[in-house]
């Protein structure tokens, strides 16, 4: 039961990882993709209809996380509570900035909007990123059970590393998803498709590093994972040499889901394993109450099955026409 | 109590106060949108569709708000609340997380269908979409109260060896009816807003002359749902909620009277100033017997004062009982001007009476005055307890968060909130000075 609530979870994440990356990746690349003010309108349309969707899988995967790991969810979040107030005020930037830059056709304004949603994507991507570093590299544990680290603690060179990766990674996606979103003659979309000749060598120079260097810091013992690692390699080769648009995000999604699967199969069946690693942490079993879990499975696996089925219409009926 | 604990109330009612604004503009307005959408689409009336698009834009300014400013609410039960987290996450995460699964998600894809995809999709799904926002803003609502509600009176749960709730019944949780009474009240109060929002837009329109084709049928469609919600504020769910406290949280309605001692046939005080340190009120003008009957259905029945309870046990008096009566005094206000609009509704004279017009107009902000005080009633009056009866507040905060790290991103939230309020202001006022007459731009 507690596995079955961990793969749901991570599954979730995973999702939120794959459609938010392109929002993140879009705000964290439009500065520099987008030049006249209708490309930078054009990359917000691109994600108009889906950003707040996408967002709420975030909020609901920190609900579900609430209700099958309640020690882990007031573990983690009072432990991270400077960085994850500085992500809402970055949400709150973010979200902002996609919803008023339209409402004025002034240039100040819209400049305003266009470099507040560049900048808080880019810090909100390197913040989740030094966040999982952070979890697969461990965390000191208090007497409470609580995390108790100084903001230092969080700013190491690994975390960091695996911040910028994150940066890099969502950036590739965010370029292959605003060329398929774009009719393939625009400028816009030729931009796009530089940006992934660009970034593709880096993504795939810091993935083989950021792999070593997390093998180093929390050994794996699941054998079967390093699948997970053929996965990302073999779909980022299909992403630079992918024939269409769609191909190329498909396979940019599938590397972020190996990704994902590399990050909580590391982990698993720890949710916080404690600094340094292989000193236990706060595992499924002792974070969950075992009497309340089947009931809010059961509730929370109906509710993201109708999700699934009514978000895949709503999304074909508006992805029918290009931006 | 801790410091820490003090910086942590103050931090989430700063920010659920704030935030609780912009839902009751969501709760309050999707109804007009459905109905406006439905009517427009059934009846191929071009007028309905254009006042269900521009009020879809003012609902989608305080959707956007509401969301921004809603995170923190879920976040601050881990990052300031750890150890109520811990202790019954399990109970107060479920109602959470299925509010994220069950709602956002119908309320978010929906809107993005309505405003984005009228020209991809056919009427009636555009029909349908729009109705399904109203469901899942106030599905939405249901999940939030259901959580607030086991928190005043937990149901369907046990003690656990290790000091934990563990919530054996999710059904008991979602279908107490603590809960339904809680959220049938809380839907009325957002349907009332929503109804004085939109006689007040209409009224400001006719008394300024603008956008006359909409004026008149704002102030009549406001008029009426705002008569039927203010009586139904009062009777039955007002009155419900009362009987509720009444019966699971006693000490509250004593904080909610400024009943300081045990009385048979107890008064209402219509007016008066709790004295805390002389346990009496100052200046009180009473309703005899009235608060025996409205708590017992008995004139005579006595009534707990607060000094039946441990001091230790007893809620704030001072904001318990302002809170209550302000909401109490509006919500009265509000049957008398709204039954006083229908009346010359239906006599007709409505459009040219501008007096009242003024008055529909000048009311605007005053059920949001009457929320957030209903809210205050319940939340403050709860203390000292964060679940009645199991948990202290005094020791649910996280003992990790230190008081000055509270009050430093205290500060940062009222920064962004200060900004987020006159963005949001700004938008509306230009909104409601472009009105349904202007045309739709192409985005």
């Amino acid at each position: 039961m507690n596995t079955a609530a961990f793969v749901l979870l991570a599954g979730m994440l995973c999702a939120y990882v794959i459609l938010d990356g392109y929002d993140l990746g879009v705000g964290t690349l439009h500065l520099f993709i987008a030049r006249t003010d209708q490309e930078r309108a054009a990359s917000f349309a691109t994600i108009g209809p889906f950003w707040s969707g996408n967002e709420v899988v975030l909020i609901a995967a920190a609900g579900t996380l609430f209700a099958f790991f309640p020690q882990a969810y007031a573990a983690s979040f009072s432990g991270f509570y400077l960085p994850f107030m500085v992500a809402l005020w970055l949400l709150m930037v973010r979200g902002l900035s996609i919803e008023l830059r339209g409402h004025f056709r002034d240039a100040l304004w819209r400049g305003f909007w266009d470099a507040g949603f560049g900048i808080s994507s880019f810090l909100l991507t390197l913040l989740m990123g030094v966040t999982i570093g952070n979890l697969l590299r461990g965390l000191p544990m208090g007497p409470h059970g609580y995390f108790s680290g100084t903001f230092t603690f969080l700013l190491n060179p690994y975390a960091l590393g695996v911040g910028i990766f994150s940066v890099i990674a969502l950036a590739l996606h965010g370029a292959a998803f605003v060329r398929w979103r774009v009719s393939a003659d625009s400028e816009l979309g030729a931009r796009a498709h530089n940006a992934i000749v660009v970034l593709w060598p880096i993504t795939l120079v810091a993935y083989a590093g950021i792999t070593a260097a997390t093998m180093i810091v929390h050994p794996v013992h699941i054998s079967a994972l390093w699948l997970a690692p053929c996965l990302g390699v073999a779909s980022l080769i299909a992403a630079r040499f992918a024939r269409s648009p769609a191909l190329c995000l498909t396979a940019t999604s599938v590397f972020l889901l190996a990704l994902m699967v590399s990050a909580a199969g590391t982990l698993y069946p720890y949710l916080l394993p404690s600094f340094p690693i292989g000193s236990g942490g706060l595992d499924i079993a002792a974070a969950s109450t075992p009497a309340s879990l089947p009931s809010a499975f059961v509730a929370i696996a109906i509710g993201l099955g109708a999700v699934l089925l009514y978000a895949t219409l709503a999304a074909r009926r508006v992805l029918s026409r290009k931006v | 109590m801790d410091s820490a604990v003090i910086a942590d109330r103050i931090q989430f009612a700063f920010t659920v106060m704030f935030h609780y604004l912009f839902p009751i503009g969501t709760m309050g307005l999707a109804p007009f949108i459905a109905w406006y959408t439905v009517k427009g689409t059934r009846q191929n009336d071009e007028a309905a569709i254009r006042t269900a698009r521009f009020w879809a834009k003012i609902f989608t300014i305080n959707f956007a708000v509401g969301v921004v400013t809603g995170i923190p609410m879920e976040f601050q039960f881990g990052t300031n609340w750890a150890n109520f987290s811990s202790v019954a996450g399990s109970a107060v995460g479920q109602p959470l997380a299925l509010e994220g699964v069950y709602a956002f998600f119908l309320e978010s894809i929906f809107l993005g269908i309505f405003i984005y995809g009228r020209s991809h999709v056919s009427k009636g799904f555009y029909a349908f979409s729009a109705v399904a926002v109203w469901a899942g803003a106030w599905i939405s609502g249901f999940f939030i109260v259901a959580t607030d509600a086991w928190m005043q009176h937990p149901v369907g749960y046990a003690m656990l060896a290790n000091g934990k709730i563990a919530l054996t019944s999710l059904p008991a949780l979602l279908l107490s009816p603590f809960a339904w009474w809680q959220f049938a009240h809380v839907m009325t109060g957002a349907l009332l807003t929503g109804a004085f929002i939109v006689a007040g837009l209409g009224a400001y329109y006719l008394l300024g002359n603008r956008q006359t084709a909409f004026g008149v049928p704002f102030v009549r469609a406001g008029v009426i749902v705002g008569a039927i919600a203010s009586l139904i504020a009062i009777f039955p769910t007002g009155d419900r909620n009362s009987v509720n406290v009444t019966r699971y949280q006693p000490a509250k309605l004593a904080g909610m009277e400024g009943l300081f001692h045990s009385k048979r046939g107890a008064p209402i005080a219509i007016f008066g100033m709790p004295d805390v340190k002389h346990q009496k009120l100052i200046d009180p003008v009473y309703v005899p017997d009235a608060l025996s009957f409205l708590a017992y259905g008995n004139f005579r029945a006595n009534v707990k004062g607060l000094a039946e309870y441990p001091a230790d046990e007893r809620p704030p008096v001072d904001l318990t009982y302002y809170a209550y009566h302000v909401m109490v005094g509006l919500g009265t206000i509000f049957v008398a001007i709204m039954l006083t609009a229908a009346l010359l509704l239906s006599l007709g004279r409505l459009p040219r009476a501008r007096w009242m017009l003024w008055i529909l107009m000048l009311a605007m902000p005053f059920p949001y005055i009457a929320n957030e005080a209903g809210w205050m009633v319940t939340e403050v009056g709860r203390q000292p307890w964060i679940v009645y009866g199991l948990i202290r507040t005094a020791d649910a905060a996280s003992p990790n968060v230190a008081a000055g790290e509270t009050v430093f991103t205290t500060i940062g939230f009222a920064g962004m909130y200060f900004i987020i309020g006159l963005l949001f202001m700004i938008l509306i006022l230009r909104q409601i000075a472009l009105g349904p007459e202007a045309p739709e731009r192409a985005e």
